[in-house]
């Protein structure tokens, strides 16, 4: 038996079963889903006829007569916090008891920390994988070639992993499920506080100096690089590395809290 | 060898308001392939003992072994031995039961084939097999009390950590859960079961511990703890507090349960016409007399001073169920 007790058996294992319990209930991960291709829908509609073809040639041709190339990595981005999810499954398990019961085998306690953001790494590539092909159908054409929409995923995959920690370290520390869907609030200012709609040049005052700040603007403009302008490597490494730190910061948080929670009181 | 091994063990909660010594000094030993009951109400520390022994939490003072490992320091090594049903483990009612029993029998370390072999053993042991491929969310208390126990068997473990099993649980179910507990013991398993209903302990447990306030304050068979007290148990009950605070002035080694006075003596039904004639001769009206055999009742109200809260809704479900 002790053959099969490795770390990715266990992994594996428990990441199946976390997948079963998704899947068993749609409803309440449907919506999630289909969310962001409905904001992509929004914004096109709404803006699409502003900022889009009908703009070539003033000084709203920002995105060069594609609207979507322009927003779809907002959307990308919204469907990345999908891997917020994860603190969500786990902290089910706390508040259920299924995570003693794990506690109480002989099996690794990262195994189990592990399987919900496993779950929720997948959420994050299939909700945006899901934008980037809805994109395509009605048009999206990277300035870089379909390069770009591999880019485009690396990166979602890397800033939805930072949600992922967040949202880990957040609901063990809070022990509940609140406390981690809390973490999907973090969305509005991270979005908004960024720039959505218009270039960072284009916003004014206070919100320009916040959007500055806000590791979400180099994600997006990273994205709408190549999706947009070309090749902008300055651009683009500024994005990797705001998704990386972010990563690297909530995942070190959830560890941190992790470890705390399966420590023997 | 021993199964378990407890020498003084404490467990104190120390937090920035407050410091609960939840677990003040326990000591017992459990020897293989006997049922031990540990005893007692809500609070007194027994679930806090089985969270130490089954290594979910430290112990704060004292040693625990379990078939000769000692708990502190080899906790991997523990949790290889035993099976744990707990009051908070959960089960993912999502998933099937057949789903759950081979998930947990991979984790264990079952390869693909042996876990579907064993799932089927284990739905069969503890009766689920027609209700296998349903959710749990769907199964009865009763019927995931039963899975609880399955899962905490996958693993065939020697030893067994049940705490409080059968609480909440209507008489029938209670009666198969017991009758389960009963045969994995006849099987060779050793049993250590919390529980605060006295039926339960008199029923299942070999041998008893009743913990109070973080104490063992007795501990031994059934037959010896009801024999430890001597006797038989003679219980008076008055028309009114007044004649009860008389009567508790006249007789000697009295022990007070609600309206009631009760002496352990020997040969009690002999002793009841000179008590009533001293009862009576000083004004004292008595409404009823008995005597009887000491019950595990009698023996937790000598040794901690008040009665075991709960042991009468069971007795009384009990007999609704009979009728």
């Amino acid at each position: 038996m002790e053959s099969n007790r490795s770390f990715l058996i266990q992994l594996q294992i428990l990441t199946k079963r976390m997948v079963l319990r998704v899947v068993r209930r749609p409803l309440a991960e449907l919506p999630n889903l289909i969310i962001s291709a409905f904001f992509l829908f929004v914004y096109d509609g709404a803006l699409g006829g502003v900022f889009g073809g009908s703009a070539s040639g003033t000084p709203f041709d920002f995105a060069k007569g594609n609207f979507i190339n322009f927003i779809l990595p907002v959307s990308i981005v919204s469907a990345s916090l999908s891997g917020a999810a994860s603190g969500i499954y786990l902290v089910e398990d706390i508040e259920s008891g299924v995570f003693k019961r794990y506690q109480s085998m002989p099996i690794s306690r990262w195994a189990i920390i592990l399987a919900p953001m496993n779950v929720g790494a997948f959420r994050v590539l299939l909700q945006s994988g899901l934008i980037l092909f809805i994109g395509i159908i009605i048009g999206a054409d990277p300035a870089v070639g379909n390069i770009g929409f591999l880019i485009v995923l690396s990166l979602a995959f890397l800033w939805g992993m930072g949600f992922a920690g967040y949202s880990v370290a957040a609901g063990v520390k809070s022990g509940s499920s609140q406390g981690a869907q809390a973490a999907t609030f973090l969305f509005f200012p991270a979005i908004f506080l960024a720039p959505t709609f218009v270039p960072r040049e284009a916003l004014k005052g206070w919100l320009e100096t916040a959007a500055a700040y806000n590791p979400t603007t180099y994600v997006i403009e990273a994205m709408r690089a190549v999706m947009v302008d070309g090749w902008e490597l300055d651009v683009l490494f500024r994005g990797y590395l705001s998704a990386g730190l972010f990563a690297a910061l909530t995942l070190t948080l959830a560890v941190l809290s992790a470890r705390k929670a399966t420590e023997k009181a | 060898m021993l199964a378990v091994d407890v020498k003084n063990i404490k467990k104190t909660f120390i937090s920035k308001q407050d410091t609960v010594e939840a677990v003040k000094d326990v000591s017992f030993q459990v020897k293989q392939g006997e049922i031990f009951g540990l005893l007692g109400p809500n609070g007194a520390g027994k679930s806090t003992t089985i969270l130490m022994l089954t290594t979910l939490l430290s112990i704060t003072d004292g040693r625990a072994s379990v078939l000769g490992i000692d708990v502190a320091t080899k906790d991997k090594e523990v949790r290889e031995k035993i099976g744990v049903a707990l009051q908070d483990t959960g089960i993912d009612n999502l998933l099937t039961g057949r789903e759950l029993f081979f998930t947990t029998c991979r984790l264990w370390g079952y390869s693909k084939k042996d876990s579907e072999k064993r799932t089927t053993e284990i739905l069969e042991l503890v009766g689920l097999v027609e209700a296998a491929d349903r959710r749990v969310k769907t199964y009865s208390g009763g019927m995931k009390r039963r899975l609880d126990l399955g899962l905490s068997l996958v693993h065939s473990p020697e030893i067994l950590f049940l705490d409080e099993p059968t609480t909440g649980l209507d008489p029938g179910s209670r009666r198969v859960l017991w009758d389960e507990i009963k045969r994995l013991r006849d099987n060779g398993v050793t049993i250590i079961l919390t529980t605060q209903y006295l039926e339960e302990a008199d029923e299942l447990a070999d041998r008893i511990a009743i913990i109070d306030e973080g104490l063992v304050v007795a501990e031994g068979t059934s037959d010896e703890l009801k024999a430890g007290i001597g006797g038989d148990v003679i219980t008076f009950a008055f028309e009114n507090n007044d004649f009860l605070e008389d009567a508790k002035n006249i007789l000697k080694n009295t022990v007070q349960d609600k309206n009631e006075l009760r002496i352990t003596v020997e040969d009690g039904a002999s002793k009841i016409p000179g008590y009533l004639k001293d009862l009576t001769s000083n004004g004292v009206e008595v409404s009823s007399v008995s005597a009887s055999k000491p019950t595990l009742d009698d023996v937790f109200l000598e040794v901690t001073g008040y009665r075991l809260e709960g042991s009468e809704d069971i007795k009384n479900e009990e007999e609704k169920s009979k009728r």
